[in-house]
């Protein structure tokens, strides 16, 4: 027994002291001497892991800048990919809000029909007010039926082959409509102009009207269908001198950035020349 | 023949800039015409013969796409192409006074025949409007686009009359 104790008391005693020495660090009595011993070593550590990662960059760093590289044209290419699929996004954006508008018009006249189509071009002579359409006879397209859009009337369609047309705005000089107040229901006669101004003119001098009231197509005459927007009164001349009065108008449609309109296809315009006296026709 | 049935296509692209951008790109009212400046810049070129052929192509196209009587932008056309042939032979020291003579004749000139084959419609143009708000704005327009037309025309004028190297 005393023999087994002589040859393990130094083992026991090292047990001893090893879990003591756990003991005091699990209690945290040994982190101050811990902090001593480690701090210039973790310093040393990270001396030399610093200048280990410099030698290592400049030895990589050719391979890198060609991968970096390499990344930077792949994702400037994904970013001009995204910057574009982002403008065509808006581009698609734009005219669907386009044609909802025009949609919105066509249910608010379920009894008309339509065939929607976009403005291809404008007619190259400055001194006249037309612009062409991608659709034609193909669709059904006729010469005189009348050109909308959601803001108001257009115009009407002058000449047609079978996949374009082209439209003569209320803008051109040689164009009049019969039109209406909403208000009062003074009948007139709204013309364009060669700077693209509209004017009602024909209003008699006993009627009285004022700037914001709302013009309509009469449909007299039987080139127009009823009730389209036109566009409201700016202002009003009147001359004692004169039979008529005339007013500015402010077409309902914006005509410098037309892109799609609608054309009323279940309107046919009436044909009214044979009841005209020969001679009296304009 | 080529230098003809190049007018074609040169036509169809000037045309379709000129019904798309440059209709709204008026000065007041007045467009530049980029038909009548390469047509000018066309007739212009000392080894050129088709010069009133292609006046009559780029007449009829336009006149096909617009509301304008036929008769007026061929007439109009071929009347300036002449005029600068003439002008081109009359100063031919200098190509380009004669390019800017004839841009501001047919500045006037053309504009003049559309006005009358419309009032002959039965159109009725204001004549003073029509001047100040849409020939003068776009001479000026047409006057300072010649230049940049001129220099690329005449280089399809190089590649298709080239000039001779005498050995």
């Amino acid at each position: 027994m005393i023999a087994a104790l002589q040859r393990y008391w130094r083992a026991g005693a090292l047990i001893l002291v090893a879990a003591g020495i756990l003991a005091l660090a699990l209690g945290g009595y040994l982190a101050p001497a811990f902090k001593v011993v480690t701090a210039p070593l973790i310093s040393a550590q990270r001396w030399v892991s610093t200048r280990y990662m410099a030698v290592y960059e400049m030895v990589r760093s050719p391979q890198d800048v060609a991968s970096l590289r390499e990344e930077n044209m792949r994702l400037e290419q994904e970013n001009a990919l995204l910057q574009s699929q982002i403008i065509q996004l808006q581009e698609q954006l734009k005219d669907s809000a386009i044609l909802e508008a025009l949609l919105q018009f066509a249910r608010q006249r379920p009894n008309d029909s339509y065939v929607a189509a976009s403005v291809i071009m404008r007619d190259p002579s400055p001194f006249l007010r037309y612009v062409i359409i991608d659709q034609g006879s193909d669709l059904g397209l006729r010469r005189g039926m009348p050109v909308v859009t959601a803001e108001g009337l257009v115009g009407r369609v002058d000449a047609v082959v079978a996949n374009a047309a082209r439209v003569q705005l209320i803008t051109d000089s040689a164009s009049a409509v019969n039109v209406r107040l909403s208000k009062s229901g003074i009948e007139a006669v709204l013309t364009g102009s060669i700077t693209g101004d509209v004017s009602m003119e024909m209003i008699p001098q006993t009627a009285s009207l004022q700037a914001g009231d709302v013009i309509l197509t009469s449909g007299l005459g039987g080139n127009y269908p009823s009730n389209i927007l036109v566009g409201q009164v700016l202002n009003v001349r009147r001359l004692e001198t004169e039979l008529f009065q005339t007013a500015s108008v402010q077409p309902a449609v914006n005509f410098s950035n037309l892109q799609a309109v609608l054309v009323v296809t279940s309107f046919s315009p009436a044909d009214v020349s044979p009841l005209i006296p020969a001679g009296t026709a304009p | 023949m080529i230098g003809v049935i190049l007018a074609v296509p040169v036509f169809l692209v000037v045309l379709m800039l000129q019904t798309t951008v440059m209709s709204t790109l008026p000065l007041l009212d007045g467009t530049a015409d980029l038909v009548l400046l390469v047509l000018l810049a066309w007739s212009v070129q000392e080894r050129v013969r088709s010069a009133v052929e292609w006046a009559a192509i780029g007449g009829a196209l336009v006149g096909i796409i617009s509301h304008a009587p036929l008769v007026a932008p061929i007439a109009g056309y071929l009347v300036v192409a002449i005029l600068a042939r003439v002008l081109r032979a009359r100063i031919w020291q200098s190509p380009l006074v004669s390019l800017f003579l004839a841009t501001f004749a047919g500045s006037v000139i053309l504009p003049a025949f559309t006005w009358a084959a419309l009032q002959f419609e039965g159109t009725s143009l204001p004549l003073v409007e029509s001047i100040n708000r849409v020939v003068l704005p776009g001479a000026l327009l047409n006057l300072l686009l010649a230049l940049p037309v001129y220099t690329i025309i005449a280089g399809l004028a190089q590649s298709v009359y080239p000039e001779e190297v005498a050995e």
